[in-house]
């Protein structure tokens, strides 16, 4: 519980969080205290010192500015006490005199009973949108997008807001952060380049997002400090990070490679973010002046960009748990241009293949491919970017050598379907999704392969069982998949929508879909366009091209039912190891969902009723989906759905025209 | 006895709060967004709201990532 402290307020008593600012204490208790420099999204900058108080502590009296000072025991103040009036008055007089025409400094002289000031010189500025130094903008641009562009220059009377030397600085974007803190409107955005059909509806929803990064994050996701790796400790919490090729939700040494560990040991932190310059969020972050141990830049001191959360999750499938081996699996991927999740995931099923011994270092040239293998799984890189060697065959990816295994006869063809985690010929990404339906189907449903980027429902499902129907699985397939598309569409990037939540987000009747910032999105298309947008309106203008892709896939081949169908590992457990290690969980799930009494049946008829069960609901579910979306029981878009959304044109038509049913 | 998520249950003691549900199961994920017997509860009440015996927790993930 939040520690509280009793306070006395212009004689009143009043009962305040411990740790509150001054400024937010007094207002709890019905005082309003003038001030120019502060703002809700920033912190305290205590310049313009307008909030000072008088407070008393322990029998001592002494003045603070209100914004900054913070309550950390019982206290009196006095917000006008006769030495508080005179002081105030004072600088109202000052400000006045300097910027008599400036609004926020005219309702400042009304508050304190100023008509006129005293002061003499010859400093006035009369323009009324004038600066008046008060540091809100400097503080915005630090705060809310970590550049610090707009700053300070001069001293005295000449001191003014610039940019360093007085140059147009190519850091800044334009974000508007600026403006929008600016209490007089001396700062004036004019975007000429984009021509927004009203630009002020997305500064309004983008400030937001703004506001939010500065003060929220560093409650919630910590993006800025660690970016999405942040998640993996999550993961790992909740039994969902991939161990070992997807066999198991969690590992005794993940805490190794937490993004904690990158973010006190590795990232350089406050660099401009790589990714968006002028991105608040700031997520890809750097490890700079990183010594390569192995490879052809063995001794060279590179920077790395990352690590993902989903290369620190595919590391941990391959059971390596040493974040200096996460760092140089990922600089050498990105090096040798192949992608983390893809190569993790073909190298967990290389070692569970060695373990299982469908492959020995006969095959291997001599590598022993256990499960924590760093050495040897980074030695595969070099040896698939030299083209030579064992990792000349691992570059194939999983399905070309599933299949290369199976024909020549090695191990068990069903072991070798199982564990290799691929649909559609693409590697699976790192969440375990055995526990979510949802998921499963998010995965291999996703017309380019098994990515999360158009469903993630793990703890919709699994968790929060907010999916407890296949109806409602099917709509959350409907829903995700055309809302993580439209952001594809339109060049925007995803993580502003769920990677950051509105403080008010719990209020909503759909928390789970953060309608705060579906809305901002929105605004963002209606201030760019000019065209109204609503929830219908985007899922058509994503089914559109959704369905048009599906219409590709189909003619590449890939676009039907059974290139929709899991490996089961994704769906279940494989192995008897594999089950008991969640014994007490499947155990339960046999007895409760699939009415089959475990006791007294051997692991191996447990795995198999589960696998039965679990299959069948798989295939129910994915046939919901079929339909939610108007595709037919092969997974082939209709014609009449392509109706629907108006792109049944006929070179369209013709591209599904053999695989139509006729109607039930 | 209460419910949580409609599919778990967590056994009632005198003085149960929302947050010493929460922490029984587990969960300490951030984004977190609780109603009580259909009540939106704030996070910052999590450990003061007392939960009733029989009450229905629904404890929503709001899922960032993927």
């Amino acid at each position: 519980m939040a520690d509280k402290i009793s306070i006395v307020v212009n004689g009143k008593a009043v009962e305040v969080r411990k740790g509150i600012r001054l400024l937010d204490a007094v207002r709890e208790g019905g005082a309003t205290v003038p001030t120019l420099c502060r703002h809700k999204d920033l912190l305290p900058l205590g310049s313009c010192r307008l909030c000072t108080c008088e407070i008393e502590v322990d029998g001592r009296t002494e003045f603070v500015s209100a914004c900054d000072f913070v309550v950390e025991g019982p206290l009196c103040v006095a917000t006008e006490s006769p030495e508080v009036v005179r002081h105030r008055r004072t600088l109202a007089e000052l400000y006045l005199r300097r910027w008599p025409n400036v609004p926020a400094v005219k309702a400042i002289a009304r508050r304190t009973g100023v008509t006129a000031s005293r002061m003499t010189g010859e400093f006035a500025q009369s323009d009324p949108a004038s600066c008046i130094l008060c540091g809100r903008c400097a503080a915005a641009c630090e705060e809310f997008v970590l550049e610090r562009i707009v700053g300070f220059a001069g001293r005295g009377m000449e001191r003014h807001v610039a940019m360093p030397f007085h140059q147009v600085d190519a850091h800044c974007i334009g974000c508007t952060s600026c403006a929008h803190v600016c209490p007089t409107g001396a700062i004036e955005i004019i975007d000429d380049l984009n021509r927004p059909a009203d630009p002020r509806k997305i500064q309004s929803a983008g400030m937001k997002v703004n506001a939010e990064l500065a003060t929220l994050d560093p409650h919630q996701c910590r993006m800025r400090e660690m970016g999405t790796l942040n998640i993996l400790q999550v993961m790992d919490k909740y039994d969902l990070l991939p161990v070992h090729n997807f066999q198991y939700g969690a590992h005794a040494d993940a805490h190794k490679i937490y993004g904690t560990v990158f973010r006190d040991k590795y990232l350089t932190q406050g660099q401009a973010d790589g990714c968006w310059p002028g991105c608040s969020m700031a997520c890809a972050k750097t490890a700079d002046g990183f010594e390569l141990k192995t490879g052809p830049y063995k001794g060279h001191r590179v920077t790395v960009d990352g690590p993902e959360y989903e290369t620190g999750g595919g590391c941990a499938n391959m059971g390596c748990f040493d974040p200096d081996f996460v760092l140089e699996f990922n600089f050498y991927c990105d090096t040798y241009g192949v992608d983390t999740i893809s190569m993790s995931t073909v190298i967990a099923f290389v070692m569970e293949a060695f373990e299982a011994g469908v492959i020995t270092t006969q095959d291997t040239g001599g590598l022993v491919l256990k499960f924590g293998a760093c050495d040897e799984s980074l030695e595969l890189l070099h040896q698939m970017a030299r083209g030579k060697g064992f990792g000349v065959l691992v570059g194939q990816g999983v399905r070309w050598l599933k299949e290369r295994w199976i024909d020549e006869g090695r191990g068990d063809p069903q072991f070798l379907r199982d564990i290799g985690m691929e649909a559609k010929g693409l590697e699976y990404s790192q969440y375990v999704s055995k526990e979510s339906l949802a998921q499963q189907c998010g995965y291999t449903m996703a017309i380019k392969g098994p990515q999360h980027d158009e469903a993630w429902l793990i703890f919709m499902d699994m968790v929060n069982n907010q999916l407890p129907t296949f109806e409602l699985k099917a709509e959350a397939l409907y829903y995700f998949p055309l809302w993580r598309t439209w952001f594809g569409l339109m060049g925007l990037c995803k993580l502003l929508w769920n990677d950051v939540v509105p403080a008010d987000n719990y209020k909503e009747k759909e928390p789970h879909k953060i309608p705060g910032h579906v809305r901002n999105y929105f605004k963002y298309f209606e201030g760019m366009t000019g065209i109204e947008l609503d929830e219908k309106k985007m899922l058509d203008q994503s089914a559109r091209v959704y369905n048009l892709q599906r219409c590709m896939s189909y003619m590449f081949g890939k676009g039907t039912r059974e290139h929709d169908l899991p490996p089961y590992r994704a769906v279940g457990p494989v192995t008897v190891k594999e089950y008991e290690s969640r014994s007490e969980r499947y155990d339960r799930q046999l007895k409760d969902l699939v009415g089959v009494d475990p006791a007294g049946l051997s692991t191996a008829d447990k795995v198999a009723r589960l696998r039965k069960y679990r299959e069948e609901q798989y295939v129910k579910t994915m046939e919901v989906v079929y339909r939610r979306r108007g595709w037919n029981r092969n997974g082939v878009p209709t014609v009449a759905r392509l109706r629907e959304l108006g792109i049944d044109l006929p070179e369209i038509v013709a591209l599904v025209a053999d695989g139509q049913e006729p109607e039930a | 006895m209460i419910t949580v998520n409609g599919n778990q249950s967590v056994e009632w003691t005198e003085g149960l709060t929302v947050g010493a549900v929460l922490r029984s199961l587990g969960w300490d994920y951030v984004l977190i967004a609780v109603t009580l017997d259909g009540e939106f509860v704030a996070p910052e009440d999590f450990e003061s709201r007392l939960v009733p015996d029989g009450a229905s927790l629904q404890a929503i993930h709001i899922a960032h990532g993927g």
